[in-house]
């Protein structure tokens, strides 16, 4: 119990000084933003109308008091989730934004994640319980050979395949014009096949960590003394690779795991820009190329948080696993 | 018919990128029911390959090229797994070398014994719980029964090594395979298991292959013992005959490298060289190149395993001189003499020293005291013995005299011979940096201790250049000097090497003269023959007791083993839970030790000669078990 009580406040910790972070460094940032959306606006010769940048500052809602005072309205917006409005999907708050695109991230990548983790695994488990059959060999080339892929070079293969050539499913985006988006049948089976592509390519590369992770930690543990005295009891093959290999060479990868989880706030930027996907990191690339600083600072927050959390998960998954973690901390 | 008979066993290492090593040549051994064998032999003879093909439990790249296992009728070697399954721990179990690692981490121990019963389903009488049966057996080693709710990391190395033991004896097995069963175990740990195996083997009667490089453990348990010299056996006999008569010069080489502590001159030798090339053994006796009194024919002709007048013997010598034992004229022996006292001023003084750690526990702290009240003086060309358990304080206070940690209370004063007092304790940055030219350590691990990328010129300039500010050129010359003066010879052919080419005792050489590199005052060495083999410690004790006296280094010997301390040093400390329980010079505190825990350490120590009463009381017919105290260490 001790343990996870460490881990939390290890965490609270850490989310208070990314939060302090994520409010300082664009306040240490030289020059005014409402000054640099007039200049461009009116373009680099012409000089700067102070009335112009007044109107743009009350539309921004410039901060007002001293640091401090806007440190604590900063926390309170924060915990209250109001991240100001976003200057691209004008007039859409950002956490308005945020709360659609996630919704997409989260299901297409969330779910190839999970996928990904226990095929790899088994797939790994089974390649070093048969270790240098054929078994094996095919798993670990063929992985070392996916794994070497350009991941936007396999999407794209995949898109001039099934989309263009076979016209079996859309080029790209979340869904068709034809469906309304909401919980209606028509939508969620369009979406379903706009997300099949992006899925498939995320579901070629996705298990390969796992394979090779859970592949060479198995082969060790299963070369250790505890897995042949195993042997030298007469357990049998299956129960040795089981509780004597599969269980120990899995912790590791569930660190993994996990952290591949909190990498799944920020989206992944390469495959849903190459299927224009609605996702978080399609949303990021366009906040960072128009300059969306409300919208960016956010989801580094919400990218940060989610780190933070998945590092949380999988400390506590560990200790549960684990019991030599738990003791650790102990002493 | 022998419970186990192993014939013309041969196994070979087939790496993918490596010549072929024949591990095991041609060995032939049985074992009879109720028997305890022991197999003596130094690392890399293959003894352990052995052990794992009479277990079955070989893996890739080692396989059997030929010859055969037979327990109890079943051809072990030739027979399928699933045939080989029912015979496994209900009638062979094992003890591994590191039961550090041979349990399970992350399952309980009583886990481990539910799946070792359930593979087994027959082998329980169904009236038997099976948690009462691991807690019957946790009792035969000594343990309570709470111990079956604890994972393998809470328990120490002493009781998993028990936990192994009692799981080994589970099923109650005919034949249980010993590897190295207390290497890496304090002596005093060790003597309490070794006792208790001894009774339950009494008890039980089951068959025991003990392996094992400790000849002490080996020769005090055994009934026989077979010598195993560069993948064969060499010698096989009784073990009281062998104590008394060795047959090969190897094995006379062997012996020679033990001797009680406690006698009143003692010497041992060592044996110079190391084994030939298993990749490609030499045509004729594989021990000739060592041996001082080979003849032409030795390295011509391969000698064969044949009956002496006393067990058997694989010697051409032994062989013409119709089984008697030959004489081995040992060359490398080292005598332990001390000189008298000179009076050197102290070079380093630690006064009333104590450290302190927080360790933190459940809801606070309590304070562990690593060391307390320790005094003592380091002088000039002589030699200080730490003489204690694991735990018991010895290298926090090698740390303390290092500078690494600072003292909680009291102090380490350095004297150098041109200045003047500094306190160690209070040294920081470049000062400690300073310090460090003058106090120099050797590590235990003489693996670990050099870097495997770099040569050994590399390793021997860095301090040169670091402490005393060399040129690169001005330093590889005196690097070479340094490995000559280590006995390192022709430093040329050594100073381009990269460590994984040397031999253990070379590499503990490398890791000597790198201490001597900057000239210092002072030589902390830490364990530095414990991992080493038997038969070149003498060596390396010689080596340092030369270097000392030449050079005129105080040095402070940690140990836990009695006899390289009384072979080296001038004084001891024997040292207990942190404080110093005896101290005074070395011949006085191991021959009249007062204080009981001294006594305990030397009643510890495995020996030879108690064997033999021991053989013959059980010869007598005594199956009871003595009662030993319980140690948890």
């Amino acid at each position: 119990m001790r343990y996870f009580l460490r881990r939390l406040g290890f965490f609270l910790v850490t989310l208070w000084a990314a939060v302090t972070l994520n409010f300082l460094i664009p306040r240490l940032q030289p020059g005014d933003p409402a000054e640099a959306i007039v200049s461009r606006l009116a373009g680099q010769s012409q000089a700067v109308d102070p009335a112009q940048v007044e109107a743009v500052r009350k539309m921004l809602g410039t901060p007002d008091g001293n640091l401090l005072q806007q440190y604590g309205d900063y926390l309170s917006a924060v915990v209250a989730g109001d991240f100001g409005v976003s200057y691209t999907y004008f007039p859409y708050t950002v956490t308005h934004m945020i709360g659609q695109g996630l919704l997409w991230t989260v299901i297409l990548v969330g779910v190839t994640q999970v996928v990904s983790f226990a095929v790899g695994t088994l797939l790994g488990a089974w390649a070093a319980y048969r270790r240098n059959s054929r078994v094996d060999s095919v798993i670990t080339l063929g992985s070392t050979f996916v794994g070497t892929l350009p991941f936007f070079w396999l999407a794209l293969l995949l898109i001039y395949v099934f989309a263009i050539g076979l016209k079996w499913f859309p080029e790209g985006g979340g869904y068709g014009g034809g469906s309304n988006p909401g919980w209606n049948w028509l939508f969620i089976s369009d979406a379903f096949q706009h997300s099949v592509l992006p899925a498939m390519a995320l579901l070629i590369v996705g298990p390969i960590g796992s394979i090779m992770g859970m592949r060479n930690n198995m082969v060790q543990t299963l070369g250790e003394d505890y897995a042949r005295l195993a042997r030298a009891k007469g357990l049998s093959r299956r129960r040795i690779a089981l509780t004597y290999g599969a269980r120990i060479a899995i912790l590791p990868n569930v660190t993994g795991f996990a952290m591949a989880l909190g990498g799944l706030l920020g989206g992944t930027l390469l495959v849903e820009t190459i299927f224009n996907y609605p996702g978080l990191g399609r949303m990021m690339l366009e906040a960072v190329s128009s300059h969306d600083y409300p919208l960016m600072q956010a989801l580094f927050l919400y990218i940060t948080i989610g780190t933070l959390l998945a590092n949380v998960l999988a400390d506590m998954l560990y200790g549960v696993l684990d019991p030599r973690v738990r003791r650790e901390e102990a002493v | 018919m022998a419970l186990l008979e192993v014939r013309d066993l041969s196994v070979t290492y087939s790496p993918r990128d490596a010549a072929a090593v024949r591990a095991v040549e041609g060995v032939s051994l049985t074992i009879d029911d109720g028997e305890f064998v022991g197999l003596l032999g130094e690392s890399g003879c293959g003894k352990s390959t052995l052990g794992s093909a009479v277990l079955r439990l070989l893996e890739k790249p080692a396989a059997v090229t030929g010859g055969s296992v037979v327990f109890d009728g079943v051809d072990i070697t030739a027979a399928g797994e699933d045939e080989i399954r029912p015979l496994r721990w209900a009638k062979i179990s094992t003890v591994f070398q590191s039961s550090m690692n041979s349990l399970n981490p992350v399952i309980t121990v009583e886990a481990q014994f539910a799946d070792t019963f359930a593979a087994h389903p027959g082998c329980l009488p169904p009236d038997v719980d099976a948690r009462q049966r691991a807690v019957d057996l946790l009792e035969m080693v000594e343990l309570d029964a709470g111990v079956l709710r604890r994972y393998p990391h809470e328990l120490s190395g002493g009781m998993k090594q028990r936990v192994a033991l009692a799981l080994a004896l589970a099923l109650s097995p005919r034949f249980v395979l010993l590897d190295e069963p207390t290497t890496g175990l304090d002596v005093v740990v060790q003597r309490a298991i070794l006792d208790r195996l001894r009774a339950l083997q009494s008890e039980f009667g089951f068959a025991v292959l003990f392996i094992s490089h400790d000849l002490g453990t080996v020769m005090e348990m055994a009934d026989r013992v077979m010598v195993m010299y560069a993948g064969e056996i060499v010698e096989d006999q009784p073990a009281e005959a062998m104590m008394s008569r060795q047959l090969h010069p190897y094995t006379q080489g062997l012996l020679g490298s033990y001797a009680d502590p406690r006698d009143a001159e003692l010497g041992v030798d060592y044996v110079p060289g190391r084994p030939p090339n298993l990749a490609d053994p030499p045509a004729g006796c594989r021990f000739a190149s060592r041996c001082q009194v080979a003849v032409d024919d030795c390295s011509t002709v391969h000698p064969e395993l044949l009956p002496a007048t006393s067990g058997a013997a694989r010697c051409l010598l032994v062989e013409r001189a119709g089984g008697t034992p030959v004489d081995a004229e040992l060359s490398g022996r080292f005598v332990a003499a001390r000189p008298a006292t000179l009076d050197e001023k102290p070079v380093l003084a630690v006064r009333d020293v104590a450290k302190h750690y927080r360790v933190r526990r459940r809801g606070g702290h309590t304070v562990k005291q690593a060391v307390e009240g320790v005094s003592f003086e380091l002088r000039p060309g002589r030699v200080t013995a730490l003489v204690g358990q694991s735990g018991s304080g010895k290298t926090t206070l090698a740390r303390l005299i290092t500078g690494i940690e600072q003292p909680t209370a009291g102090t380490v004063s350095f004297t150098p011979s041109d200045g003047s007092a500094l306190d160690v304790g209070r040294l920081r940055g470049r000062r400690l940096r300073a310090y460090h030219r003058h106090a120099q350590l050797v590590f235990q691990d003489p693996f670990g201790a050099l870097n495997p990328t770099r040569t050994l010129a590399y390793a021997l300039t860095r301090p040169l250049r670091n402490h005393l500010g060399l040129s690169p050129g001005a330093a590889r010359q005196r690097a070479g000097e340094l490995l000559e003066t280590v006995g390192l010879s022709p430093a040329a052919q050594y100073l381009d090497k990269l460590p994984h080419q040397l031999s253990g005792g070379q590499r503990q050489r490398v890791v000597v003269a790198r201490a001597l590199a900057p000239e210092p005052t002072l030589l902390v060495a830490d364990e530095p023959i414990s991992m080493l083999d038997v038969s070149i410690r003498a060596e390396i004790i010689q080596l340092l007791d030369g270097l000392v006296r030449d050079l005129g280094i105080a040095m402070l010997y940690i140990t836990h083993d009695l006899l390289s301390a009384r072979l080296l040093a001038d004084e001891v400390l024997v040292l207990k839970e942190g404080r110093v329980v005896e101290e005074g010079p070395t011949l006085q505190v191991i021959r009249h030790a007062e204080h009981a825990y001294t006594k305990l350490l030397l009643d510890s120590i495995p020996n030879p000669r108690t064997g033999s009463t021991r053989r013959n009381s059980r010869a007598g017919g005594t199956a009871g078990l003595p009662a030993a105290p319980v140690i948890r260490g």
